[in-house]
């Protein structure tokens, strides 16, 4: 076939074949081979994932007003490669953002592709920079917490980090359920990577966040922050907490902390101010803890109302250790005992019951474990074992001393004398709905747990109804409502392990109305200055916040009892 | 068969001339779905700017509504709002419609009485 072609002819056909051939090879290698690699790196450049955010969950209250919703706004980054005059755009930039020049410039030179120079800037300066039409400044939208309330309930709801992650509070504690889970659109893009309208060949859709419906009250907790605020100013106190609950269903309706920050501004609050000290803070009790020892004496009945103690004058020497009362009482019936807050009177009385017995009582209203509230943080409190007691003990934890407790404890145990003897668990989230409103988890009443009798329960909310009739917690009184409650005075403990004269912690623990209780209310004040006793400081606070809410509420006062009571007391 | 290559011309033009008619036909297509597209997105942007605007409104409104706000306004204005107390308050036991048909009742009996109800 080739015999009578020219050399020069037969020499360019077998270079043509021995080329085609390498190119062949070259094509099996590239197919077989490389095939992969290859076809990844085409698809990278011309495949886009777009991101699709979930919106996070809506935190409610118990009327469905919004505690934490969320808003779009715009984030402004930059990619310095596509800038022409960075020193221009520096200085525009600059009085927009309130950033200084150099520090724009400095973010500008970076040898990177994207630089953030504002996230989540309000719209109007997203406005201002757009109409500067600078080069290489772009915007994206992202999605922000926001609380509408302000401070209010800060420390239930806590707050996200810039990336929409709970930090703290429910945002944290629900974070899984909040946040919801991220989709994606599968598209193409352009030689300039923008994303080619159109093209879309796959996309999975974000699946939105659940919603919470707290227990809480909101206008609940507006007015118990505000009486919270007073007594907090006025007493120059350090710290402050206050609780508002239902004594039956344990639903915790507010929960306060002082000082408090603003979760929409969450980073400008010191860590100290965004503790909330209701659950993460312990504290000697003081007198509001004789509630314990007095129940218990009670309802083992070794001791009767109208038992007689002689309370020494106001100086009990035992063991080496002098004992105080803050005013000198002789003999008085055990339930003036109480009333008037006598220390001797109850260690007398705590002596007839035991170190076991008290124990067990404490163990029984629930102090030295957590309640189980579902916030993040809390404590279990110190109660120690009858084992490890010293002599003292036995006086010193009747009153309240050598034993802590958390605020929320102590409106648990409150709410046992207050519903006829049982302990409730508080709660503080109700349910949890999907974004649809469908209910996805309800959180049930969980069982109580008998501590005392029903009789018992009456005796001693007898003995609280006249300690703010005639005893330490006169200020309490809401005339046509009746309240009961206990006062506490603790003697801080000093860094050097002595009880401190100049630092106190003051309590109020009470229940309103007191044949009928509906609330109990725990007002907790750390180092109130220059007056410190729970009756005094903490007693005014409960007082408005219990008129309040029984206005909210339409309870209408007694105003017969009232009058009767007027006739009784002598006039002044 | 005719191996005359001017009867192949009329066939390879028309093959030709398909081939360009649904080549065009494809990118004209191609740009449409890109339209469509561009318009699906631009409505998409100013529906997620209405929204998003919305979601502003309703926070500001919420944030008006806060007790904390209303208060604040409140005191600033002097206006001091309490409950009212129980002799304050007057509870009227028939709800509305009951109310209607009583004072059409009424009206039935004595012609007059309508105008001590008329301006309801």
């Amino acid at each position: 076939m080739y015999k009578g072609t020219p050399s020069r002819i037969r020499k360019v056909l077998y270079t043509l074949i021995i080329a085609f051939a390498l190119l062949c090879v070259r094509l099996v290698f590239v197919q077989l081979g490389a095939a992969k690699s290859l076809s990844n790196i085409a698809s990278n450049q011309y495949r886009l994932v777009v991101p699709l955010l979930p919106k996070r969950g809506v935190i409610y209250d118990r009327n469905l007003k919004e505690l934490a919703i969320n808003i779009n706004l715009i984030s402004i980054f930059a990619e310095p490669f596509k800038m022409k005059d960075k020193g221009i755009a520096s200085q525009k930039l600059a009085s927009v953002l309130g950033l200084s020049r150099d520090e724009i410039y400095k973010k500008l030179n970076q040898e990177k592709g994207f630089v953030w120079l504002g996230r989540k800037v309000s719209p109007d300066t997203a406005r201002i920079v757009r109409a500067l039409n600078i080069k290489g400044i772009d915007f994206i939208k992202e999605p922000q917490r926001a609380y509408p309330n302000g401070v209010i309930a800060s420390h239930i709801l806590g707050f996200t980090d810039m990336d929409n992650n709970g930090l703290e509070g429910l945002e944290l504690k629900f974070d899984k359920y909040l946040k919801g889970v991220t989709g994606y659109r599968y598209t193409i893009r352009d030689a300039k990577q923008r994303e080619v309208p159109g093209y879309e060949y796959k996309e999975i859709q974000p699946i939105d966040g659940d919603n919470l419906v707290l227990t809480i009250d909101s206008l609940i907790q507006s007015f118990a922050e505000r009486e919270l605020e007073n007594g907090f100013k006025k007493y120059h106190a350090k710290g402050a907490c206050i609780i508002v609950m239902d004594p039956f269903t344990g639903n915790v309706l507010a929960l306060s902390n002082r000082p408090n920050f603003d979760p929409n501004n969450a980073k400008a609050a010191p860590p100290d101010f965004r503790r909330n000290r209701a659950i993460c803070d312990f504290f000697e009790p003081g007198s509001s803890f004789k509630i314990v020892p007095a129940s218990s004496l009670l309802e083992e009945k070794v001791v009767k109302p109208s038992d007689k103690f002689f309370c020494e004058n106001g100086e009990y020497r035992w063991y080496g250790h002098t004992y105080h009362d803050h005013k000198p009482h002789g003999w008085l019936e055990f339930r003036d005992v109480i009333k008037y807050s006598s220390n001797i009177g109850t260690m007398k009385a705590a002596q007839r019951l035991g170190k076991d017995r008290l124990y067990k009582y404490i163990k029984k209203f629930g102090f030295g474990e957590k309640t189980g509230i579902e916030l993040p943080g809390e404590v279990n409190g110190i109660t120690t074992h009858p084992n490890t007691w010293s002599k003292l003990s036995l006086c010193s934890i009747s009153m309240g001393q050598e034993v802590t407790v958390t605020a929320l404890q102590l409106a648990c145990a409150m709410s046992a004398l207050a519903n006829g003897g049982n302990l409730v668990k508080p709660r503080i989230v109700d349910m949890i709905q999907d974004s649809t409103g469908n209910v996805i988890q309800k959180f049930e009443l969980k069982k109580p747990q008998r501590v005392i009798s029903e009789e018992t329960a009456r005796e001693m909310r007898t003995i609280l109804r006249s300690v703010v009739d005639s005893g330490t917690a006169e200020l309490a009184e809401v005339e046509g409502y009746f309240p009961a409650g206990k006062t506490g005075t603790a003697q801080k403990v000093e860094p050097n392990g002595v009880y401190s004269h100049s630092k106190f912690t003051a309590s109020f623990i009470g229940f309103v109305p007191s044949d009928n209780p509906k609330f109990v209310i725990v007002v907790i004040m750390d180092e109130p200055r220059p007056f410190y006793y729970g009756g005094v400081v903490c007693t005014p606070v409960f007082k408005k916040v219990a008129a309040e809410l029984m206005s909210y509420y339409k309870i209408w006062p007694k105003e017969k009892e009232v009058a009767e009571k007027k006739k009784k007391k002598p006039v002044s | 068969m005719d191996k005359n290559p001017n009867n192949y011309c009329p066939k390879v033009l028309a093959t030709i001339l398909m081939v360009t008619f649904v080549a065009v036909m494809y990118v004209n297509q191609q740009a449409l779905i890109y339209q469509m597209g561009l318009k699906v997105k631009q409505n998409n942007d100013v529906y997620t700017k209405l929204v998003d605007h919305n979601k502003i409104l309703v926070y500001n409104v919420l944030n008006l509504r806060s007790p904390v706000a209303l208060e604040r306004r409140l005191l600033a204005k002097e206006v001091e709002l309490s409950m009212p107390s129980k002799w304050q308050v007057v509870k009227i036991d028939h709800s509305p419609k009951k109310l209607v048909l009583n004072y059409k009742n009424l009206a039935k009996k004595d012609p007059l009485a309508n105008m001590f109800v008329s301006g309801r």
